[in-house]
């Protein structure tokens, strides 16, 4: 596959700690690519490390199949976490200032400014100051800086954060189509079902390890674990004894409101469900019979707690 | 395309030179500076001196006839008794002048006021005693043309220094040269001051407005270092310039209208006339002082730069102005002791501490300021002046790296070896 960055054992230390420690990722192009993990695993870093804002101790970052330098900055587009911009500055002068150290042209980032500003609908916005706008203002202003200059690249550090759900929405259009447009996108984030909305890929990491690496679907596939869920009407320690050969274990629920029991069963595989389908089917009345597919936010938990159980029981450190 | 260098620049500079607080001190210094040259001498002209009568009691009947009246003050013989002219409410102020005046003046002379006494009229009152005394004790040594023969043995001097190591009798005035050294000084002084913590505190703001992420992730920061650097500078020599402009133009439309009242107290410059002199001949060999000038320009550019960028070193180490203002002084510190020095330097100019002081890069600018004028071997000033902008570059380089680090410190107060530590971060 056509990788547009790839990061190669990268190493970074700070004085008292290893912010990054052996990360590998490989960001596909054309993606939207979701680095998640815990406050201070080390996500930021690997960002700025992306971004040639820092260097790493050891390990290597290839930008379009050569080593990431200086002028490579011009076909990134990035969304700090950390939102500012010059607050005594007009916000279209601003625009176009940080559109021209990307190395646009004046009348060329002043067009593109204009596009976009019509697209938001917040051409009135151009000559006033920042410090006068509100802070989801301000934050829309700042995604249009970021990908003002059509970078190759764009790298969002917790896009939506400060978004109501409609500006949150109008974002998420935007990204999505960017990327088919053919930008490669990464970002950063809390929001597990922005997650599942929007990446393609992610690499989950913890402790300034790379936990968890590939694509949503087969990620999600992975941790599914032939977990199943029923609900019925009859007697629960029949279908028990019933499905007792197809099953590694059967967790019993409550009545729900319509007077269905349910159950939770992890298959021993997933061959395993038409044969338990009509053991179970002999024994009670099956209302519904679904396949757990985990939610990202419930892999990001397990991940993380596994990987911080096999590290034993220090604190994660912060960054 | 324009290079991110003058962006940085260009931003900086125009974004400074807009604001409201950079129109209003610009405007309103130069008229304040001309109000501090003029309102004295308005002050003289509108204030009429209130006269002032002084009652005499002269028991030596020899000294009232030599006291002179002045614009303000009149003496006038009294012939009654002291307790009388105390008396007497209509009499402001009574000098009793008692018999042994001549000799023993201290115990003899008692001045009466009546409410406080002014220091200008006291001081002329005892000027004219000391006078008439003075004239009645060599009278009384009964020389004849005693005075003129003072007069003849007064010496005024005044000769011109030239120099003899050199082909061309280039006299140099060291009034001159002493007087643009101090001046030079001094605005180096408060330029580094002024307009480094200004470099300092812009790289703050940036810091706190989080605007830093952005802009480092799009060009490198020793170019946004540079950038700030010399946009604060081109500020400074737009707000100098604008200033002297505006200087000396109000000093030619407003000086000659209180012009007349100046020259009523121009006396004072008189004895340094001779040096005046030789200083203004000097001024119009435009040679010398054209090469004075770049050599002292070079310098006071070093200067700026050089402090500034340690400035902006400080400014990448914090992120908020009271830590900043606590490293501040380490930048301050040179900066006064060059100052101090420099006197010492021109009492001075060819010392060996004059020589090492040029050399350091914190204290060469300040030194050779207050040496150059004293024709300084030309090598010695290059190598001061190479060292000066390597120790700049250098100087950016350092505060470009300390930025880089700094920039994942927030909320954290940096020791000073931790900054050296983070110099050696990659």
């Amino acid at each position: 596959m056509d990788n547009i960055i790839t990061a190669e054992h990268i190493t970074k230390d700070f004085i008292r700690h290893r912010a990054l420690d052996d990360v590998s990722v490989s960001v596909p192009r054309g993606k939207v690519y979701g680095l998640l993990g815990p406050n201070g695993a080390g996500k930021t870093t690997l960002i700025r490390i992306i971004n040639h804002i820092t260097a790493p101790d050891s390990g290597s970052v290839t930008f379009n199949g050569h080593p990431l330098s200086q002028k490579d900055i011009y076909n990134i587009g990035y969304l700090p976490e950390e939102r500012g911009l010059y607050k005594k500055m007009k916000v279209g002068e601003q625009a176009i200032f940080f559109a021209r150290l990307k190395g646009l042209g004046k009348a060329e980032a002043e067009k593109a400014l204009r596009q976009w500003f019509e697209r938001l609908d917040i051409t009135q916005w151009w000559d006033k100051k920042i410090e006068e706008l509100s802070k989801g203002m301000a934050q829309k202003v700042q995604f249009i800086v970021t990908v003002l200059h059509e970078p190759e690249l764009l790298i969002f550090d917790e896009p939506f954060s400060g978004f109501d759900p409609i500006n949150a929405g109008i974002l998420k259009e935007e990204i999505l189509r960017l990327r088919d447009k053919g930008t490669t996108v990464i970002f950063s984030t809390h929001n597990m079902e922005s997650v599942e909305e929007l990446c393609d890929e992610i690499t989950l990491i913890n402790r300034s390890h790379n936990i968890l690496s590939g694509n949503v679907a087969e990620v999600r596939e992975r941790f599914a674990h032939n977990l199943y869920t029923l609900s019925f009407v009859g007697n629960p320690q029949s279908l028990q004894a019933a499905v007792e050969p197809f099953v590694d274990s059967f967790d019993l629920g409550a009545i729900d409101s319509y007077g269905l029991s349910q159950a939770t069963v992890r298959l021993k595989d997933s061959g395993a469900a038409r044969p338990f389908i009509a053991a179970a089917n002999d024994s009670v009345a099956l209302s519904a019979f679904n396949r757990v597919i985990p939610s990202m936010n419930d892999i990001f938990v397990s991940a993380v707690k596994a990987s911080n159980e096999a590290a034993g029981t220090a604190p994660v450190p912060q960054a | 395309m324009k290079s991110p260098l003058n962006l940085i620049i260009s931003r900086e500079y125009l974004q400074r030179v807009r604001r409201k607080s950079f129109i209003i001190t610009t405007l309103l210094v130069p008229i304040l500076m001309i109000g501090l040259m003029v309102a004295p001498a308005l002050v003289a002209m509108l204030s009429t001196p209130e006269a002032k009568t002084i009652a005499v009691i002269d028991d030596t009947g020899a000294i009232f006839n030599r006291l002179n009246d002045s614009n303000e003050i009149t003496f006038e013989s009294y012939t009654q008794p002291l307790d009388s002219a105390r008396a007497n409410a209509d009499v402001e102020a009574i000098l009793a002048i008692g018999k042994n005046a001549v000799d023993q003046p201290n115990q003899s002379i008692t001045m009466y006021y009546r409410g406080a006494p002014t220091l200008s009229t006291d001081e002329y009152v005892q000027q004219q005693l000391k006078d008439a005394i003075e004239a009645l004790r060599l009278e009384s040594y009964n020389i004849t043309n005693l005075r003129q023969i003072l007069d003849e043995i007064n010496v005024d001097l005044s000769y011109p220094t030239v120099r003899i190591d050199k082909e061309e009798d280039t006299g140099t005035s060291s009034m001159l040269s002493y007087f643009i050294s101090l001046i030079m000084d001094l605005m180096l002084y408060t330029f580094i001051l002024i307009y480094g913590q200004m470099v300092m505190s812009s790289i703050i703001e940036e810091k706190n407005n989080r605007v830093l992420e952005i802009v480092v992730s799009s060009v490198n920061p020793s170019t946004l270092m540079m950038g700030k650097v010399l946009g604060i500078g081109l500020v400074a020599i737009t707000q100098i310039l604008i200033w002297g402009v505006l200087i000396s133009a109000c000093t030619m439309w407003v000086v000659p209208l209180v012009g007349t009242s100046l020259s009523s107290g121009a006396g004072v410059g008189v004895e340094a006339n001779a040096e005046l002199l030789a200083a203004v001949s000097q001024l119009s060999d435009l040679g010398y002082v054209a090469s004075l000038m770049s050599c002292m320009l070079l310098y006071f550019v070093g200067g700026y730069l050089f402090y500034s960028a340690i400035y902006a070193a400080i400014g990448s180490a914090v992120d908020n102005i009271q830590d900043a203002s606590q490293l501040s002084t380490i930048p301050t510190l040179p900066v006064i002791i060059a100052l101090v020095a420099s006197m010492s330097v021109m009492q001075n100019p060819g010392s060996s501490l004059a020589f090492w002081l040029s050399m350091i890069p914190f204290t060469s600018p300040m030194t050779m300021m207050s040496r150059i004028a004293f024709d300084v071997p030309i090598w010695e000033i290059i190598v001061s002046l190479v060292i000066l902008y390597a120790s700049f570059v250098g100087m950016i380089w350092l505060s470009a790296k300390i930025y880089r680090v700094g920039i994942f410190m927030y909320g954290k107060k940096p020791s000073f070896v931790e900054i050296i530590r983070w110099a050696k971060y990659k």
